[in-house]
């Protein structure tokens, strides 16, 4: 009977003990989530959908409609021309610019499509896939992998009337293989494949130029952020079939292309837009030109000023004033 | 000898379970929409994983909410949300602990419609502000469901709103909070 007493009295103070530990509420609360399993998955790798020139793993966001607006103007400084690259005020003002106007939407967190006009009567389609997302946690992914491919189709008054619409035809496939190091910096490499149907003139053994339906060649970029919204960035990436000259489709002359482009950048992230101002070693607004038809050569001093302006749009609202 | 030993043990742990009634929810509804125009949903936000508990015989709550739960209209404000004004990968939950003055125990057991104010601390991004607001009990079915409306302003949590923004923005951010026990 003893034994009971003291078991009764031994239980009453532990439920005593009981009610008192469950009354801190909110402690129980925290212990109960961080004993939760957690997924960290990495978000802003980069702030916008292009590093500089090249696509970035970055996709606008599900249910968003992106409105992208890219500028390269002409070179800032031409050897030879002395003077007038001055009038021309460092190629802002020297009538010579691409225009790249884009819209894309995500309708799902891993995949984009997009549309663009990329001037000279060029225009491009594409598609983004997220395929492996940066995360640690249970599971552990050090990377970011995209893969992203384009059609372009050239609409331009060609040299032949019989001109298929097949003809015009050219493709991207790149592979972006990014990965956050910690807050402030990112890298990328990019492999990319360009495709034309067809290019004219490719005798080249009889006519000393170069012309080929497959370009292949690889990038780098990179950003680093020095304030939550300011960040430098950089690219430089190489043709690997290192053509340096090529016949033009359009009037059958030959034209000078360089296989190295080298971009320095600035983000900055005002709330609502990002803006990208750059210098870059191509006056092109296509990928597809400038990974495989690139006429700046760096080691000239040929760069150009450009900029990029990002505006997204919530076009499907996904959150409910009400559970 | 057995039998009055388990007994006694299960009066016990009844009395004790008995005296710490508390109900849990893990989908606590909580929205926002910052912006000055409240017709404009561009920048609302939800999250619908808040935790809560309710003990009953003191009248006590307590709500936690991990801030990257929530999910906006558009997706560069939620990075900018975690990222830049919330900071949330270095305090990643909000929460709030208080009484609620004016609950009894019976408005659980008969269905209806109660008003009474809740007291206490709100948490959010580091910094703690005492708080006071009213709420709306509703029980219906076996199912209490509280519903708080209140407003947060920004700069009294140390959030940093750049001047760009700031126009843009409501200064009161109204928080609506919808949390559902079953009974």
């Amino acid at each position: 009977m003893k034994r009971i007493t003291l078991f009764t009295v031994l239980c009453l103070l532990l439920g005593q003990f009981r009610a008192m530990a469950q009354d801190d509420l909110l402690g129980d609360l925290v212990k109960e989530d961080s004993a939760k399993p957690k997924q960290n998955i990495t978000a802003g790798t980069f702030k916008s959908t292009r590093v500089i020139n090249m696509q970035s793993v970055e996709m606008t966001g599900k249910g968003n409609l992106q409105f992208m607006i890219s500028h390269h103007f002409g070179n800032v400084w031409e050897n030879g021309k002395g003077w007038s690259n001055l009038a021309n005020f460092l190629g802002l003002n020297a009538g010579v610019a691409n225009t790249l106007l884009s819209l894309d939407y995500s309708p799902t967190t891993w995949g984009n499509v997009g549309l663009a006009l990329t001037g000279k009567a060029q225009y491009e389609v594409w598609g983004k896939i997220k395929l492996l997302r940066q995360q640690t946690g249970e599971r552990n992914i050090p990377i970011t992998l995209d893969w992203f491919s384009t059609m372009h189709i050239d609409c331009s008054e060609g040299a032949s009337p019989e001109d298929f619409v097949w003809n015009r035809m050219s493709y991207l496939h790149q592979i972006l293989i990014a990965r956050k190091f910690n807050d402030k910096l990112s890298l990328q490499l990019t492999p990319s494949y360009v495709h034309y149907n067809y290019t004219p003139f490719y005798d080249y053994k009889s006519s000393g130029g170069h012309q080929a339906n497959n370009v292949f060649s690889v990038g780098v970029g990179g950003r680093y952020k020095f304030t939550s919204k300011k960040a430098l960035t950089f690219e430089y990436s190489r043709q690997l079939n290192g053509y340096k000259d090529l016949y033009s489709s359009e009037t059958g002359s030959m034209i000078n292309y360089y296989p190295d482009i080298i971009s320095l950048g600035y983000d900055w992230d005002t709330g609502g837009h990002i803006f990208q101002f750059y210098v870059s070693s191509t006056t092109a607004a296509s990928n597809i030109t400038q990974l495989s038809r690139n006429t700046s050569d760096f080691k000239q001093g040929n760069f150009s000023l450009g900029f990029t302006i990002n505006r997204s749009f919530g076009v499907k609202k996904v959150v409910k004033t009400a559970p | 000898m057995k039998h009055i030993l388990l007994l006694t043990l299960s009066i016990v742990l009844g009395v004790s379970l008995l005296n710490a009634q508390t109900y849990k929810t893990r989908d606590g509804y909580l929205t926002f929409n910052p912006n000055k125009d409240q017709s404009h949903k561009d920048y609302a936000a939800a999250s619908k994983e808040a935790t809560a508990v309710l003990k009953v015989e003191t009248s006590e709550v307590a709500l936690l909410v991990p801030m990257k739960t929530f999910h906006f209209n558009n997706a560069l404000l939620e990075e900018h949300f975690n990222e830049n004004y919330l900071h949330t990968d270095k305090i990643p939950n909000a929460s709030y602990k208080g009484k609620l003055i004016g609950f009894t125990k019976d408005m659980l057991e008969k269905d209806g419609t109660y008003n009474f104010t809740s007291e206490g601390q709100i948490t959010l991004h580091g910094v703690t502000q005492a708080f006071k607001s009213p709420v709306k009990l509703e029980v219906k079915n076996k199912v209490a469901t509280f519903y708080c409306d209140f407003p947060i302003q920004a700069d009294k949590f140390n959030i940093d709103i750049p001047a760009v923004v700031k126009p843009k923005l409501a200064d009161q951010t109204p928080i609506s909070a919808t949390i559902k026990f079953q009974l």
